[in-house]
Order: C-alpha cells, then sequence, then structure tokens
C-alpha cells in the first residue's frame, strides 16, 4: 500500500450551491499531508466522506487499503479523528472519556494515554465540558494518539489556540509520526503551521482540488520573477504563470510556479530579459495559487 | 463495550431512573393504603377496588414518562455532538444503535422491577377484604411492557433528527387543527374518536396503557 488515502473522481453535492466535483487526492503512506484552504472551500466534507460519515454521490474512496463508506468499521478502528468542533459528551470527565474509548479500540495504548495526560497536564477528574478549549483540544488529540491508529485524520486541530497549546499539539503528533510511522491528514487555514510539519501539500477553493504537490515543490517552485522587454502575448512556458502584472514602464512582475533556475534560459529565446528572481513564502505562493486558479489557471504551462 | 455504553446511560439518566423507581415502589403501596391495617378499619371491597382503579391511572402515565426521558436522555449527548462521535466509532451503525437502546432498557428495568418490589410488598402487608386477590407480578408485567413499548416509541423517534420529530409532531397537530376547525364550522367531522380506537383500541399498538391496572381485583 503506497496511499494511505486516494481519493479518485470523487463528487459530492450536498445541496443546490456548494459541491465537491472531481476531485482525486493521494495521500502517500507516513506522509504529513497538509490540506489547505480558505473557508468553505471544502475541505471538512471531504474529511467527512473520507471517514465515511457522508457517502459521495459518485467516486472511490479507499482509506487504508479499504473502501469507504463499505468497510468503514474496519477503516476507522485503525483511523484517529480530530474534528473542528469538540464533539464529545461533555458530561463526562476525563477519565470516563479515556476508559469510553479504550473499550472501543483493540489497540488502545493505555500506557500512552497516561504518558499523554501528564504531558498535556490534564486533570482526570474533571468534566470534558469544563475544560478551557486548549485542554478539549488536547483530550481530543490524546485520544486520538492513543488509539495507536495508522492514519490520523485532523480538521483545524489548533485552530483558534493559543501558540504554546498549538505548539504541543504540534510536537505530539510530530512525536507519534516518528515512532509509528503513521500518516497524518491535516487540514488547516494556517498556512505557518502547515508549513513547518507538513511534506506534502493539496490546495482546495470551491470544492475543487487547485494543487497537490510535495511541500518543497510549491514552496522552491514559486517564484515573482521581475521581467523586461516580454511580447504581450506568450506561447507555452516551462513553468506554470499564475499572475502577469505591470511593474514598471519597462518591465512587469509574473508569479510563477514550478519554477527551476536552468529555466532561465527561457526568457532570451523569447525577446525579454530576467531581470530578477524572488523567493515566496508558503503564504504568498498559496495566496497566488489560489488568485491564478480563480482567475481561470494559469496563462501557460510546460 | 456494552459496560461503558452502560455506564455512560446511567451518568446520563440516573435521576430519572432514581426517581422513577421510587415512584414505581411507592405507587402499588399508597394505592392499597385503604385497606386493612392493624391500626384502622378496612375500605369495603368496593371502595378499595375504586381506590385502586384511581391510582391505577398513574402506572400508564409514570410508564410513558420514564420511556420517553431515558429514550431522550439516550440520545441527548449525541445530539449535542451531531452524532460524530458515535459515527467514527469502529462499528456498524446498527450496532451502535442497539447498544444504545440495550443500555436503556436495561436500566428501565430497574423501575419495572420496583414495581413488582412495592406491589408484592404492598399485598404482603395488606388484608383485602373476601373476595379480592393481589395481583403483583401481572401489574408488574403490564407495567413493563407499557414501559418497553414507550421506550421503544420514543427511543425510534429521538434517535432520527428534529425534522423527524418535527414531522411526526407536525402530522399531529394538522390533525388536531382540522378537527378544531371542523367543530367551529358545525362539520360532522371526528378524525380523533377513530384515531383513538385504531391506537388505542384492544388491537391497536398502545392498548398496553389503557386497559384496567388493578394490583387487586376480584
Amino acid at each position: 500500500m503506497t496511499n494511505v488515502i486516494e481519493i479518485d473522481r470523487l463528487h459530492y453535492r450536498p445541496g443546490k450551491g456548494f459541491a465537491l466535483s472531481d476531485l482525486s487526492i493521494h495521500v502517500p503512506a507516513g506522509a504529513i499531508y497538509g490540506f489547505l484552504g480558505p473557508n468553505g472551500s471544502g475541505k471538512t466534507t471531504t474529511i467527512r466522506l473520507v471517514l465515511g460519515l457522508l457517502r459521495p454521490q459518485s467516486g472511490r474512496i479507499t482509506v487504508l487499503g479499504d473502501q469507504m463508506p463499505a468497510d468503514a468499521p474496519k477503516i476507522l478502528a485503525r483511523v484517529g479523528y480530530v474534528p473542528e468542533q469538540p464533539h464529545l459528551d461533555p458530561t463526562l470527565t476525563v477519565a470516563e472519556l479515556l476508559r469510553f474509548q479504550a473499550a472501543f479500540y483493540p489497540t488502545w495504548d493505555g500506557a500512552r494515554a497516561a504518558q499523554l495526560l501528564r504531558q498535556f497536564d490534564l486533570d482526570c477528574e474533571r468534566l470534558f465540558g469544563r475544560l478551557s478549549k486548549g485542554q478539549k483540544a488536547k483530550v481530543m488529540i490524546l485520544l486520538a494518539l492513543a488509539q495507536q491508529g495508522d492514519l490520523l485524520v485532523l480538521d483545524e486541530p489548533t485552530d483558534g489556540l493559543d501558540p504554546v497549546v498549538r505548539r504541543d499539539i504540534l510536537a505530539a503528533l510530530i512525536e507519534y509520526v516518528s515512532q509509528r510511522g503513521a500518516a497524518i491528514f491535516i487540514s488547516s487555514h494556517l498556512v505557518h503551521e502547515i508549513e513547518r510539519i507538513c511534506d506534502w501539500i493539496a490546495v482546495m477553493d470551491d470544492g475543487r482540488l487547485v494543487t497537490e504537490v510535495p511541500m518543497e515543490q510549491l514552496k522552491n517552485g514559486t517564484k515573482r520573477l521581475r521581467v523586461a522587454g516580454a511580447p504581450a502575448t506568450l506561447g507555452p512556458t516551462p513553468f506554470a504563470l499564475f499572475a502577469r502584472e505591470p511593474d514598471t514602464a519597462a518591465a512587469e512582475t509574473w508569479v510563477v510556479g514550478e519554477w527551476k533556475p536552468e529555466m532561465a534560459g527561457y526568457f532570451p529565446g523569447i525577446g525579454a530579459a530576467l531581470q530578477e528572481v524572488i523567493d515566496l513564502d508558503l503564504e504568498d505562493g498559496f495566496v497566488e495559487l489560489l488568485r491564478s486558479f480563480r482567475a481561470g489557471g494559469s496563462e501557460g504551462s510546460a | 463495550m456494552f459496560r461503558v455504553m452502560l455506564y455512560t446511560q446511567w451518568k446520563w439518566s440516573r435521576l430519572i431512573i432514581l426517581l422513577g423507581t421510587v415512584a414505581a415502589f411507592a405507587l402499588p403501596i399508597i394505592s392499597l393504603q385503604g385497606a386493612a391495617r392493624a391500626d384502622r378499619n378496612p375500605l369495603e371491597a368496593q371502595d378499595l377496588l375504586r381506590t385502586v382503579h384511581s391510582w391505577g391511572t398513574l402506572y400508564p402515565v409514570l410508564a410513558a414518562a420514564l420511556g420517553l426521558l431515558v429514550a431522550m436522555a439516550g440520545w441527548a449527548p449525541d445530539h449535542r455532538g451531531r452524532h460524530v462521535h458515535a459515527l467514527t466509532l469502529p462499528l456498524p451503525r446498527w450496532r451502535y444503535v442497539l447498544l444504545r437502546c440495550a443500555g436503556g432498557a436495561v436500566l428501565l428495568a430497574i423501575p419495572v422491577a420496583a414495581v413488582l418490589a412495592g406491589a408484592l410488598f404492598a399485598t404482603a402487608t395488606a388484608t383485602l377484604p373476601p373476595g379480592l386477590q393481589g395481583y403483583p407480578l401481572a401489574l408488574a408485567v403490564h407495567f413493563g411492557l407499557a414501559v418497553a413499548l414507550a421506550y421503544a416509541m420514543f427511543f425510534a423517534i429521538s434517535a432520527g433528527t428534529a425534522r423527524t420529530a418535527g414531522i411526526i409532531l407536525g402530522v399531529f397537530g394538522a390533525l388536531v387543527v382540522v378537527q378544531i376547525v371542523a367543530g367551529v364550522a358545525n362539520l360532522d367531522v371526528d378524525l380523533m374518536s377513530p384515531l383513538q380506537i385504531v391506537v388505542l383500541g384492544s388491537a391497536g399498538p398502545f392498548a398496553i396503557f389503557t386497559g384496567r391496572w388493578m394490583l387487586v381485583d376480584v
């Protein structure tokens, strides 16, 4: 099994407006896979489909080698899930929640749960409903990690948390992956967080997949170029051209993806001069990617 | 698995169960207060039957209330969490529902047992007028069936969405409105009587709630 999640030509339309259309995603085994997108782009819906909470109208979802939703119980026994909103019973204490969860998972690791309780400094006897937002997030992460699953699905797990709690949670996730070799599928709109921990990234917008690439490729391949003397109309380019804007009278700014240094040789061929190559961080790259996608795709690519 | 499910349901419904159990134990005893005791004269058989019959109307009310409240308490946390936790547990949905249903049913056995215990105690300590006999087991079975039916019905309704509950209430409300409008317009339309016969009549699904709830009878 090379991919822990494979979504193939998925279509889901819950009502008249929003739809996931022709979505294909591949999450490699052992990867920390970031699922980026603005609010309302379809990240949570995709996650619910992956977990069998929703049923697609068409397409195929394979998780850990089994079909979802047909094999849901088998798959869910190996998947830890942390939703965006706390979903646990607020009237149970942390200890009761642990006992409840342990009864359903044959791979439950009680020693690991106890260690995480200490690490997260959680009080076992407190009601879940009385915990702070950060403590609730820690309990949900604890439950997902102590299940010892092969895949963690996290839907904006650190959204709205303070930096200390966020750091604690991310550290626990990274430790888990390094110890177990499990994969993590993490959705977020916090680009910097994704940038720090993920090795693959997918970007969603309006129910469609914008791109799915290794993190390094997106980070290193997205550049802002200052170009002088370029013709108004371009043929195919060796890179993805996201945006082209006038800069000064003589030069213009191009935002490109899939950039490699050897592509500089393209410019003399069209009678233009490449004056400067500027690195973009992931957030700038993400914004440019979305802007280009919304404008109808790149103007030319290899 | 069932143990933790039962524990959570006990935590959510313990107050209902405890109050229901006290009421279920007390009801048969109170209903036989008019029977002979060492310290006062007994009621006549006819008066005693009338008293027992009056108190008997509370059994179906208690059964329906217990079924309703335990069913609602069993689903309330799942509704609050939008069922996300339940649906992401690694077991088929029908099995989760079965575990929830069984948990509530086990808890409801406590007030049913309390009716039996109360009825046995009441009949054992009372001196009945000649010609009358105690039926503690029959009363407890009657109560148990009524609780089971109420629980099953409300469990099914509570398991559904608010929309489902709204549709059921809407249909019932529409019938009431039609009946009222027909009454105001002096139309000879009677929807309630046939409905009552169908639902509560001897062959109806809720016939168990009607009839005689007599701890003591001829």
